[in-house]
């Protein structure tokens, strides 16, 4: 057995270059995997564990009145209520610093750097804020009439995103950041908001029902209250799980299945090695081999590249988890405290590679080791065969190099499904980052652009009412869920009839009329409904229902929405005749900031997605550059698979007087077809693939994005992988060109 | 002389080993004549052969076939002149597992300049029935129909076969002898034969005994035997 066991280094050795090609397979596989998989359940974990560790409130309001007796309210209400302080400190004309007293049951801080608030004068800051400005641990820092120490860092629950307002689209830590304070230190400043924070103990049952209920109660104690955001409104919350939720939601699939795919391809590359073996078989069982001590021996090539592979893989993912988390969650104010390295991760990293060729190479050899000894000596049997398919092709019409080169592809149908799956999931993995770009800059640009005309959206803390001034059209809007799905949430937004500020077209692409009850495509994809159909909502504001009648549906993926005119909604909710909650204006209006719950600006949108894009492209970059290397490794695999099964051939067509590339073209374009045929079908599946995967985002995260193809994206992706395919004919064209004519002029004499 | 062979040398060289295969062959054979080498394993019948048909090249001596120095050509003229001048027969017919009958003829005409037509090939050679099959289909005597049928589509002026019946029984082997002796006659192509079996050597025009690289004996045979009258 030791003699034999030689032969598996000299094996190696020999095809130095195919073995790598699996090995780095194996590693590539294993190590994306281990990697999105402890990169999303650290993502999750981080998120999960801040929020519910720190209390992150459900919903948080304000009030006309103190509320008199909180303790009997949360107790009612089975929820902890608390109130806290907020301060707008303006530390230059630019530059504000929201002072927070210190909380101690919802949205507790959590110190992430320096230690916690201790005594009078300190002051705990966000760190991008403090960065941006200056703020070391340890300075001082000047709001509010006081000089604050900075004694730390911290993170908020209801700051994760730290916007100003709610309705913002883009922080700036250049221009505004959040301090806490301990409460004592607010006896000095004036005109301090004051604001409750909710969060109910009972988590099974709705919280929107819980929230309905807590406002009946304040109702009923005479209090009127105002800015109520719940907390899946709250962008400053919501922004940063929408986007941890997005980016779990890809980082797993989509590895997972290309290491399965790296899997299934090396398994059946190692049963056709292990098939060409036949006759060495044969003949080592015919010398009084047991068939456990062949089977071992066989074995244990398989057995070393994927544990290699898998070890390999493990060790070079585990130490960029950490990094990669702290990367994704950078944009955020989440404390990155503690980063699990899965130990379950790195077994299957490393077992499903073993157990993959583990298996296939058992079963192949099991299969082998039936045959006779004499039957496996005779070994051309295999090569003899003609498969159904093969028998079943009429090909008479075409020139002989392109039957030369169907019949070769057919020749193995498992060489041909592994070349197919190998350019399908190549394909894949490179449409699927262009495919989110596409998707994201349709949505975020054209379609934006498509639909609103304004440049500036206003949001009022409280109902107006009276006309909107020159250039504005008022909007008002309620939030509402579907009766038995409270998590669909969107907004009925009431518009003007006659309005030129947005503009909602049908799928062929005519406008539709603002008289009418639109609904956006992607909320009546959610919500199963089409034009023509009532639709029951219940509004989260008084828990009441309401019946839609639905008009036509809008071919817009701006938002979720559904559009009305004005007066009709707030016939429907009771609402004064002429009033509004928000202005869309075309140029910049002067409206006191404390009337305003938050200000959209339009153009703002674009450096949004620049920012969003940034990451996004490097994510599609770097796919890209993966799927190249995997698609080189498996062309280059299969290319020297046919080469290999092909050398009689070769040195026969050398024989007949066959020119170097003319030999060169029968044996190494053999393979166009299939991968344009793999890449054309790698389409639809990236369509439908990006459809399941977009409507699971869209339950999570209330985010429906359209699956935008882009044919450039599709060209772009088409010439990589043909570049990659002649890169891979490259490096095979020498093994093609060093099969010598003695070959066939030896066989079956030896 | 259609072929003209003088002081041909060969040897292999593997490490500190050299082996003399071809220790100064001289051999002539005229245009439309059948010539047979006869010889023990490891005479140098096949590397001789290899030579004369371009796919080797001796150390010295000269190799001329049809007025073309061999021996003298470029890797690319080599590649033409097999291309077009020399069809091979081997022992264990060397057909493209993969390909019918029919396409395995092709892989030769596909690159000749005036290849005959395939139909009437194969009808020579009396299988144009099984021209949809693949070759496992066939027996090993039709098997070895299709390569010369897949050697003489071309139209090659010499014809270069290596054992052609070594791998078939004592019926079959005649029958392969019979359509051989028929392609020299209908076609006048020149046909050199590497054999074991002394007893073809009677339907060669001339005969050439090789031992230990050495021509042994060469003669010219005044009565050639028609294929279907050799016994062994």
């Amino acid at each position: 057995m030791a003699a034999l066991n030689r032969r598996i280094f000299r094996i190696l050795k020999a095809n130095a270059l195919r073995y790598i090609g699996v090995l780095l397979l194996i590693i590539l596989g294993s190590a994306t995997f281990i990697a999105a998989a402890g990169v999303s359940q650290n993502l999750a974990a981080l998120v999960t564990t801040f929020t519910e560790g720190h209390r992150q409130e459900d919903l948080s309001f304000s009030t006309d009145k103190a509320i008199p007796d909180l303790a009997t309210l949360e107790k009612e209400s089975d929820a902890s209520i608390e109130e806290y302080l907020s301060f707008d400190s303006a530390l230059s004309d630019s530059l504000t610093l929201r002072l927070l007293s210190k909380t101690e049951k919802v949205n507790i801080p959590a110190v992430i750097e320096g230690r916690a608030l201790a005594g009078p004068g300190e002051i705990l800051l966000d760190p991008a804020f403090a960065k941006a400005n200056g703020y070391p641990v340890g300075s001082q820092i000047n709001a509010a009439g006081k000089t604050y120490n900075v004694v730390g860092f911290m993170s908020l629950p209801h700051y994760i995103y730290p916007l100003k307002n709610v309705y913002d689209i883009m922080v700036s830590p250049d221009n505004f950041g959040v301090g806490v304070i301990s409460r004592e230190e607010f006896a000095d400043i004036d005109n301090a908001a004051s604001i409750y924070s909710v969060r109910f103990n009972d988590r099974t049952q709705s919280l929107n029902s819980q929230a309905v209920q807590l406002r009946e109660r304040l109702h009923a104690a005479g209090i009127t209250e105002s800015d109520w955001i719940d907390i899946m409104n709250n962008k400053r919350a919501r922004m940063a799980w929408a986007s941890i939720t997005g980016l779990k939601t890809m980082s797993i699939p989509l590895p997972a299945a290309m290491f399965l795919l790296c899997c299934l391809i090396i398994g059946i590359m190692i049963w056709r090695m292990i098939r060409r073996e036949a006759v060495i078989i044969g003949t080592l069982y015919a010398q009084g081999y047991r068939r456990r001590e062949l089977m071992r021996h066989y074995l244990t090539l398989p057995l070393l590249l994927a544990l290699t592979g898998g070890v390999i893989g493990s060790a070079l993912a585990l130490p960029s988890i950490a990094p990669m988390v702290t990367a994704l969650v950078s944009y955020y104010n989440v404390p990155v405290t503690d980063i699990e390295l899965s130990f379950v991760n790195v077994l299957i990293g490393i077992l499903l590679p073993v157990l993959f060729l583990g298996v296939s190479s058992y079963l192949v050899i099991r299969t082998e080791l039936k045959r006779s000894p004499a039957e496996l000596m005779k070994g051309d049997e295999q090569k003899a065969k003609v498969n159904a398919l093969e028998r079943a092709l009429k090909l008479e019409r075409f020139k002989f190099s392109t039957k030369f080169k169907v019949r070769e592809q057919l020749r193995s149908i498992s060489r041909l499904i592994f070349l197919l799956l190998g350019v399908i999931g190549v394909s894949v993995l490179m449409l699927f980052g262009f495919t989110i770009m596409s998707s994201f800059n349709y949505v975020f640009n054209s379609s934006t652009a498509d639909t609103y005309h304004f440049e500036y959206e206003y949001a009022f803390r409280e109902l107006q009412s009276g006309e909107a001034p020159a250039g504005a059209e008022v909007f008002a809007a309620g939030r509402f869920y579907p009766e038995n799905n409270e998590g669909i949430e969107f907004y009925v937004s009431g518009i003007e009839p006659e309005s030129t500020l947005l503009t909602l077209k049908d799928s062929k692409g005519n406008p539709l009329p603002n008289n009418q009850i639109n609904i956006t495509k992607p909320l009546a994809d959610r919500l199963g409904i089409k034009a023509g159909d009532s639709v029951n909502l219940i509004n989260k504001d008084d828990g009441k229902p309401y019946i839609f009648h639905i008009d036509a549906v809008a071919e817009s993926y701006v938002e979720q929405f559904i559009f009305m005119p004005i007066g009709e909604l707030n016939a429907k909710l009771g609402l004064p005749a002429n009033s509004y909650m928000g202005l869309w204006s075309t140029r910049k209006l002067d409206i006191p900031d404390e009337q305003l719950a938050g200000t959209k600006n339009l153009s703002e949108l674009p450096s949004a997605m620049d920012e969003m894009f940034r990451s996004t492209a490097s994510m599609v970059a770097a796919m890209t550059m993966v799927a190249c290397v995997v698609g080189l490794i498996i062309i280059y695999l299969v290319t020297s698979l046919i080469i290999e099964e092909n050398r009689n051939t070769i040195s026969l067509f050398k024989i007949f007087g066959y020119r170097r590339r003319e030999v060169r073209s029968l044996i190494l374009d053999s393979s166009t077809l299939v991968i344009v045929a793999g890449f054309i079908i790698g389409i639809p599946l990236v369509a439908a693939s990006f459809g399941a995967m977009y409507g699971y985002l869209g339950k999570m995260i209330n985010l429906v994005l359209p699956t935008i193809i882009s044919p450039l994206y599709v060209v772009v992706c088409f010439a990589a992988i043909m570049l990659t395919y002649q890169f891979s004919k490259l490096l095979c064209a020498k093994q093609v060109d060093t099969v010598s004519m003695s070959e066939a002029l030896k066989a079956g004499t030896e | 002389m259609f072929i003209d062979v003088a002081d041909l040398k060969k040897s292999y060289r593997s490490d500190a080993v050299v082996n003399e295969v071809l220790k100064g062959i001289g051999m002539k054979l005229e245009k439309g004549e059948i010539g047979v080498i006869l010889g023990p394993s490891g005479s140098g019948k096949s590397t001789l052969m290899n030579i004369i048909g371009g796919v080797d090249r001796g150390d010295s001596g000269r190799v001329v076939v049809d007025g073309v120095g061999v021996s003298s050509l470029s890797d690319d003229k080599l590649t033409d002149y097999r291309r077009e001048d020399v069809g091979f027969v081997f022992q264990f017919y060397n057909l493209v597992p993969n390909l019918t009958i029919g396409e395995n003829i092709e892989v030769v005409s596909n690159i000749s300049r005036a290849p005959l037509n395939t139909d009437e090939v194969l009808a020579a050679v009396e299988m144009l029935d099984k021209k949809h099959r693949f070759p496992r289909e066939l027996s090993g005597g039709e098997q070895q129909r299709v390569s010369i049928a897949r050697a003489i589509v071309k139209n090659p002026k010499l014809l270069l076969c290596d054992e052609p019946t070594g791998a078939l029984d004592y019926e079959t082997s005649r029958s392969i002898l019979r359509l051989l002796q028929q392609v020299n006659q209908k076609f006048g192509t020149t046909i050199l034969m590497i054999t074991h079996n002394a007893a073809i050597a009677a339907m060669a025009h001339r005969v050439f005994k090789l031992r230990s690289g050495e021509i042994a004996e060469a003669s010219v045979n005044q009565t050639v035997v028609p294929a279907e009258r050799i016994e062994w």
